[in-house]
C-alpha cells in the first residue's frame, strides 16, 4: 500500500435513487459499474442495473447490526490509487456448529475498477481478482498453486456463506448464498479460489497492517488490535532465522580462529612445580614458601595445580600468592580429596587426587607462594605436588561464548517454528490440540479471509 | 533488524571472550589481600589464610 501516486482523485461522482422497498435515499457511487445496490433502511437487495431498482431480495438485520470499520463513501490511496469504500459484507463458516465470521470491503475507483480489502480478527488483505489462472498441482500434499513463478501451498477449504450486506456490489450479491472456498498461502500473499457452482474466481490478497489502512482512510482512533497468527501474515522472524544462522556460522569460524590463536599465542608457563609431603602425625606449624618465581608478559591468569596421593582421606592446601614486591596476595584454598569403596550396589567412589584452580588477571612481578597444608590427625604422611603456569588459555570461556551465540539464535528460530506452528495449526492440516490455546490463535476459520462471490467485470 | 542485533550481539561475546583470554579472567574466585607483611617471606607461620581451619567435609559414602 502506497500513500502517494499518480493518479489525483477526481471530485466523489455519487446519484442519488430512492428505494422502492421503504423510499429511503440511496447512494450510488460506483454508477452503472454497480450489478446490486442494498438500502441500508431496510435491507433491500436491489437490482442496480435495472433503471426501477427491483428488489431481488430482502432480508432481516437490526439497525446498526454490523457497522463497517470503514464507513462507504471513504475514500483512501492503496498503491497510489484512490479508492472509494462501497461495499460491505460479512460472510460466515460454522466450524462444529460455531459460527467465524469475517468482513469484506467493496473499493472502487472508476479508472481502475474494484478491489477489496478483508479483515478479521485485525488481520487484512488488500485483494484483487486475477487476471489468469494460477496452475493448480494436487499431486501433492499440501496441493499448491503456482502463480508468476511463486509457489502457494493449500491452507484451507470451507462452505462460505453470505450473512450480512451492506452498499454497492459488483455482482448480483445475496445473504445467505454460499460457496466453496479454498486458500492457497505464500506469506505475505494468499490465492484464493472461490467456487459457486461451475464458475471459479481466483483473487490474491496481500497482507497489510491495519494502521497502514487507518492511516490511508483518515480512520479515526487506532484499527482494531491483531489477534492470534494469520494465514497469510509474514512472520516477524523467518527473514532473520537464515541470517542469523548465517552469522552464527560466521561467528562459530571466527571462533575457532580464535581459540586456534589463544593456544598458539599463550605461554602456558611453567612457573612453580614441586613434590612435598605432609606428615599428619607432627604438631606444629605446617606452612612453607617457595622459592620467588617471576610471572612474565602482560596482565594474565596463572593456573595452579594439585594432586595429592589421599585414600579415603583429604589434604586442604590453604595457598598465598604474594607478590613480593608490592605484598599484594592472592588467597585461596583448595581440597584434595578421595573416597572409594565397596557396598551393596558394588563400589563407588567419590571425588579426586587432582586439583586445579585459575588465579585471574595476575599482573607481572615476582612471587611466591605460600602453603599451609591441614588435614585430620594421625593419618601419616600425605604426598602431593604442585604446579603452577602462567598464561593459560581457558577453554571453558570457549564455552560459554559457544553457548551465548547458540542460545539467542535457538530461541529465535524457535520463536519462528513457534510462529508457523500457530499459523498452519488452523489450516486444514494442523492439530486440534490448538484449540485449548484460544488467547493465540486467530481463530478457526483464519484460511477465509478473501473475497467471494465477486466477480471480475471491470 | 533481529539480525543485526544479534550480529552486534555476537561480536560484543566474541570481542568479550577476547578480552577475557588475554586479560586472564577466571570463573574460580580468590581473594585479593593487600599489605601482607614482609616477614611472611622468612617466618611463613606470620600470615593465616582467610581461608584456613574451615570445617571440612570427611565423608564418602
Amino acid at each position: 500500500m502506497s500513500t502517494s501516486g499518480p493518479n489525483p482523485p477526481g471530485p466523489p461522482q455519487v446519484r442519488s435513487l430512492n428505494c422502492p422497498g421503504c423510499g429511503a435515499v440511496l447512494t450510488l457511487r460506483s454508477l452503472s459499474q454497480a450489478v446490486t445496490v442494498v438500502c441500508d433502511h431496510c435491507h433491500s437487495i436491489l437490482d442496480a442495473q435495472d433503471p426501477r431498482l427491483t428488489i431481488l431480495q430482502k432480508f432481516k438485520a437490526a439497525v446498526d447490526e454490523d457497522p463497517p470499520l470503514i464507513p462507504l463513501g471513504t475514500r483512501g490511496k492503496i498503491r497510489g490509487t484512490d479508492y472509494e469504500a462501497v461495499g460491505f459484507q460479512r460472510r460466515t463458516i460454522h466450524v462444529d456448529g460455531v459460527p467465524y465470521s469475517w468482513h469484506e470491503y467493496v473499493l472502487f475507483n472508476p479508472y481502475k475498477g474494484f478491489r477489496y480489502l478483508t479483515e478479521y480478527n485485525g488481520h487484512w488483505n488488500d485483494t484483487s481478482i486475477l487476471r489468469s489462472l494460477p496452475t493448480l498441482n494436487n499431486d501433492v500434499s499440501p496441493a499448491t498453486v503456482s502463480y508468476l513463478g511463486e509457489t502457494y501451498r493449500h491452507f484451507q477449504t470451507a462452505k462460505a456463506g453470505t450473512s450480512f450486506v451492506l452498499g454497492e456490489f459488483p455482482w448480483q450479491v445475496r445473504v445467505g448464498e454460499s460457496s466453496d472456498l479454498s486458500d492457497y498461502v505464500s506469506p505475505p500473499r494468499v490465492i484464493s479460489s472461490e467456487r459457486t457452482g461451475k464458475e471459479v474466481t481466483w483473487s490474491m490478497g496481500e497482507y497489510i497492517s491495519g494502521h497502514d489502512i487507518w492511516k490511508t482512510f483518515g480512520l479515526q482512533g487506532e484499527p482494531p488490535e491483531r489477534i492470534g497468527v494469520y494465514e497469510n501474515q509474514p512472520s516477524p522472524l523467518s527473514a532473520d532465522t537464515n541470517a542469523i544462522w548465517v552469522a552464527f556460522g560466521g561467528f562459530m569460524l571466527v571462533l575457532v580462529v580464535m581459540m586456534i590463536l589463544f593456544w598458539s599465542f599463550a605461554r602456558s608457563e611453567q612457573v612453580v612445580e614441586g613434590n612435598y609431603a605432609f606428615n599428619t602425625n607432627e604438631r606444629g606449624e605446617a606452612s612453607f614458601v617457595t622459592d620467588v618465581f617471576q610471572l612474565k608478559g602482560h596482565t594474565s591468569d596463572l593456573e595452579l595445580k594439585t594432586t595429592a596421593d589421599v585414600n579415603n582421606n583429604w589434604i586442604y592446601l590453604n595457598y598465598a600468592l604474594i607478590n613480593q614486591d608490592t605484598s599484594q596476595a592472592y588467597d585461596f584454598g583448595r581440597e584434595v580429596s578421595y573416597y572409594s569403596g565397596y557396598d551393596e550396589d558394588g563400589s563407588w567412589s567419590e571425588g579426586s587426587r587432582a586439583d586445579s584452580v585459575v588465579i585471574p588477571s595476575v599482573p607481572p612481578g615476582n612471587y611466591y607462594l605460600r602453603v599451609e597444608p591441614e588435614s585430620d590427625f594421625g593419618h601419616g604422611t600425605i604426598s602431593y605436588s604442585i604446579s603452577a603456569s602462567r598464561d593459560v588459555p581457558q577453554a571453558s570461556f570457549l564455552g560459554i561464548a559457544l553457548l551465548a551465540l547458540l542460545i539467542p539464535a535457538g530461541l529465535i528460530t524457535w520463536r519462528s517454528m513457534n510462529f508457523e506452528h500457530l499459523r498452519w495449526a488452523e489450516s486444514d492440516y494442523g492439530s486440534t490440540g490448538s484449540d485449548d490455546d484460544d488467547s493465540e490463535d486467530a481463530g478457526r476459520p483464519m484460511s477465509l479471509g478473501n473475497l467471494s462471490g465477486k466477480r471480475d467485470d471491470s | 533488524m533481529i539480525r543485526n542485533l544479534y550480529i552486534l550481539y555476537g561480536v560484543i561475546v566474541l570481542g568479550t571472550l577476547g578480552m577475557a583470554e588475554y586479560r586472564g579472567w577466571s570463573l574460580d574466585s580468590v581473594d585479593e589481600v593487600k599489605n601482607v607483611p614482609r616477614s611472611v617471606r622468612d617466618n611463613p607461620g606470620s600470615y593465616r589464610s582467610v581461608y584456613g581451619y574451615y570445617h571440612h567435609y570427611t565423608g564418602g559414602k
